[in-house]
């Protein structure tokens, strides 16, 4: 086994997972900003794939500006499903957490009467392929690559420097002494969810080229997610990080000894494991 | 002794609550604990009843170490206590609430509860007599089917002691038990704390109402900022100038 | 104990029975059998989740440990040779006995990670399922050729469940049991407990409950009587597959369970009584279904969280509230 067939598998595996960081930072933006455990965050990923297919692939957008509209587009959702849902179950987490599941099973179902039931395939934006140190990507790879870590970048430059993003953060910390600070509240809650749609939205219309888009293309994302923010901790946006990067590598390399059905299967008894011996994760709160 | 505290300590993260406390408590005493806010009295509590684990030094109560237990146990072993703001399964009645709180004395292993045997049915029927007297002696015997979560704040009050009696503990904690209470809704329970005493139970609580304090304790522990700065009687801790101070001082910062 | 409002344990407990019985007296159709059975079945499902609900705690794997049942019995029966009335004893055993350590394990940890740790034995055990240990459980193609119930041995010749009718009192008989057994939990000091731990369990455990124990004693015993539904399961349907036991029959499960009202354990009878009927309407239109159920659930949770059997008591309240308003009104026009 080869180093360079290794970091080989390594890379391919870190060109999923900055997309399910984006997907994972989102959900856990959401549960740090309103306590919410989000179980449909999958169907806006999924939105946001429908939004490609359609801007992109049958409208003939240009992918960029398709992007753009899938974040827009997605955020505005998922404003709407904190206003109209989840404002009035706040501080009830169980019963939030029983609404996402009758949420996810709304927005997918409707998926599947609205588009159909089979994929549809969204042409690549780019094609061809780069060498990078040697070691071969396809192009396409590389622009989800970039433009992830790119969007990443964004929350953070957004989340430290903006005000809106200082409220935020000042709210999932102590939302009390926020309100008091003169912070509204409201407004924060629902472009918190906002915000953390968006970027599932995002990241389905990254990956919307690479597989296909499909009603329920959001449900191994959304695991994913779970996994890589139980790991880096809930609530912890710089876990969710180093959770999607530890799990990138671990599933990257992973492939090459056993079954996708087993390194599925690993990823979960990581979870279980972490659970078990830290259960707040690498950087959670208790 | 009944309760040692033996050079008890508690951090959370940077902020050290308790400091290096050690303080005894005596078999039928009504002992009070006093400080100004944030003095680290009900971390006290919390650390007393297993709620929060200590960062060092050890809790003993009838000779035996009781710190690192779960709550349960501490309460098996005889400490109860009542909670700050009024603490109840809002849900359930009144005599429900009590029910609950008699667990201690009530619960029997899974297949008799299961098949309701008559040793099951004796105890559930001794329990119930024994919770409706002891909601009749505080004056609740009217409400006893009334969901706890809507009664008026006195009878609240009363139903939370009622609750950490029917553990039959020896050690009642009492976490300002006089708080929003009439004059004479204070009195009548400071007439039920000295009767509990006279009974052989030790009484341990925090109040901000220092005349119901001056007046209703054996002895008194002042803490400030999480250390002891006095212990003794009442007249011994009016006249300390170290409590003065304290609360003097509490005043000039609220200034 | 307080006498508690509503509908009395033996009475509930008797119309379910006698409703039981009536069944195949008013119908012999094999498909309204079918329908009758599968709703008891999925009592024993919803009664027991509802069960751990009263403590509080979402068991997102409850379904897997039917799926336990439901292997397990398949395998001691055609591997080893097993009576199946032996079997029915011994598998939900086993899946009690594995709710031991996933018990614990899920109880270290509260609220949103106990509802994330249990999603993820959910997922564990049904990859399980569809991919290990191949040549015993079947694979993705699933585990075929499961045998019915042996025939039981009388004193007059022997009972054989190749019919629809048999396999009914089968699935009949097991209800009785498991019904009699939560029901009249729920109305016993453990009910009692279950609620205060389910209100305030830091406050159960200052008084003397140990919370965990009991938590964990629910999640086994809850478990237990999903493997009892999932051997049934395995001998009627006589085909396992891992998708019988993923994340949809769950959230189906929670929704029955959770529509009728987790409070009360009349909640999950209700619930799945009307669902299942509506179930069976919407036979044919699956993604209407789901979507119905998506909504319906949301709807529930937002407006009455307590379930279809709080509807009885709200509208008499509601009522109650107009007259005495009425009243006041009346008496404030007729007093100076």
């Amino acid at each position: 086994m080869s180093i360079e067939l290794l970091i080989q598998a390594a890379l391919n595996g870190f060109g999923l997972a900055v997309v399910y960081i984006l997907v994972a930072l989102g959900l856990t933006l959401i549960f740090s900003i309103l306590d919410i455990i989000n179980f449909a965050h999958g169907e806006f990923y999924m939105l946001g794939g429908f939004v490609t297919y359609y801007a992109f692939a049958v409208f003939g957008v240009n992918y960029f500006m398709t992007l753009v509209l899938a974040v827009l587009v997605v955020g505005a959702a998922g404003v709407l499903a904190e206003r109209v849902v989840f404002r009035h179950l706040r501080g009830k987490t169980l019963n939030a957490f029983i609404v996402s599941l009758g949420l996810l099973w709304v927005l997918q179902a409707s998926a599947q009467l609205s588009f159909g039931v089979l994929d549809k395939s969204v042409p690549s934006a780019v094609s061809g392929i780069v060498r990078v140190f040697g070691l071969i990507m396809s192009r396409e790879r590389l622009v989800v690559i970039v433009t992830a870590s790119a969007l990443m970048a964004a929350l953070y430059v957004f989340l430290k420097f903006a005000r809106t993003g200082q409220a935020m953060r000042a709210v999932a910390q102590d939302p009390d002494a926020a309100a008091l600070q003169g912070v509204n509240i409201e407004a924060v809650l629902a472009l918190g969810f906002g915000v953390g749609c968006a970027l599932a939205g995002a990241a389905g219309a990254l990956l919307a080229p690479v597989f296909a888009v499909s009603p329920t293309m959001g449900a191994l994302p959304v695991v994913k997610a779970f996994i890589i923010i139980i790991v880096g901790g809930m609530g912890s946006l710089p876990g969710a990080v180093l959770g999607g990067l530890l799990l990138g590598a671990v599933e990257g390399i992973g492939t090459l000894f056993m079954t996708s059905a087993a390194v599925n299967m690993l990823g979960f008894l990581i979870v279980i494991a972490i659970l078990l011996v830290r259960p707040r994760g690498l950087f959670g709160v208790a | 002794m009944l309760l040692e505290l033996r050079d008890v300590s508690k951090r959370f993260g940077g902020l050290q609550a308790v400091t290096g406390l050690s303080m005894t408590v005596a078999p039928r005493t009504i002992h009070g604990l006093i400080g100004p806010n944030g003095a680290g009295k009900s971390t006290v509590f919390n650390l007393l009843t297993g709620v929060l684990p200590l960062s060092s030094g050890e809790i003993v109560f009838k000779g035996a170490r009781v710190s690192g237990l779960r709550p349960s146990e501490i309460c098996r072993r005889g400490i109860a206590r009542t909670f700050q703001a009024t603490t109840l399964f809002r849900e359930s009645t009144v005599l429900d609430n009590v029910l609950i709180a008699s667990h201690l004395h009530a619960a029997m292993a899974f297949v008799p509860t299961l098949i309701g045997t008559a040793a099951y049915r004796d105890r559930e029927r001794s329990v119930c007599t024994g919770a409706q007297g002891l909601l009749a002696s505080l004056g609740l015997a009217d409400v006893a089917d009334q969901r706890a979560g809507s009664l008026p704040h006195r009878d609240q009050k009363a139903l939370c002691l009622a609750m950490v009696l029917a553990t039959a503990a020896e050690l009642v904690i009492l976490d300002e038990p006089l708080a929003g209470l009439t004059a004479q809704e204070s009195a009548d329970t400071m007439a039920v704390l000295r009767a509990l005493r006279a009974e052989g139970k030790t009484i341990l609580l925090v109040e901000h109402d220092m005349r119901a304090v001056m007046g209703l304790c054996d002895v008194i522990t002042v803490l400030d900022h999480g250390v002891r700065i006095a212990e003794g009687t009442p007249r011994d801790i009016q006249a300390n100038p170290a409590v003065i101070e304290a609360y003097l001082g509490a005043e000039e910062s609220r200034a | 104990m307080s006498r508690r409002p509503g509908l009395s344990p033996a009475l509930g407990f008797g119309l379910l029975a006698v409703a039981g019985v009536a069944v195949p007296v008013l119908t012999r159709d094999s498909y309204y059998l079918d329908v009758a059975t599968a709703m008891l079945m999925n009592l024993v499902l919803t009664l027991s989740l509802r069960f751990e609900m009263s403590t509080g705690q979402l068991n997102m794997a409850h379904i897997s440990f039917m799926g336990i049942g439901a292997y397990a019995s398949a395998l001691l029966v055609t591997r080893a040779g097993w009576s199946f009335w032996a079997s029915l004893v011994a598998a939900p055993l086993v899946a009690a006995l594995v709710a031991v350590p996933v018990g614990r394990i899920a109880l270290r940890v509260s609220g949103p990670y106990y509802f994330l740790i249990t999603f993820a034995f959910l997922e564990v055990l049904r990859l399980f399922f569809n991919n290990s240990f191949v040549d015993y459980l079947g694979g993705p193609s699933g585990l075929v050729e499961i045998p019915r119930p042996h025939p039981l041995p009388l004193s007059g010749g022997a009972i054989a469940f190749t019919g629809k009718l048999p396999q009914y009192w089968l699935m009949y008989a097991l209800f009785l049991v498991a019904a009699a057994v939560l029901i009249r939990l729920e109305y016993s000091r453990f009910g009692l407990v279950a609620s205060a731990i389910r209100q305030r369990d830091l406050l159960a455990e200052t008084l003397g409950v140990d919370v965990i124990r009991y938590k964990l004693g629910v999640f086994v015993l809850g478990s237990f009587f999903a493997g009892v539904a999932g051997v049934f399961f395995a001998h009627s349907h006589q085909v396992l597959h891992s998708s019988d036991f993923g994340l949809e029959p769950m959230v189906l499960l929670v929704v029955f369970t959770v529509i009728g009202g987790a409070q009360s354990v009349w909640g999950p009878v209700v619930g799945t009584l009307v669902l299942s009927v509506t179930s069976e309407l919407l036979r044919e239109l699956h993604h209407y279904e789901i979507l119905v159920y998506g909504a319906v659930l949301m709807v529930v949770m937002l407006v009455f969280p307590e379930g279809l059997v709080s509807l009885p008591g709200r509208i008499t309240r509601a009522l109650d509230r107009r007259r005495g308003s009425k009243a006041r009104a009346v008496g404030a026009r007729v007093a100076p």
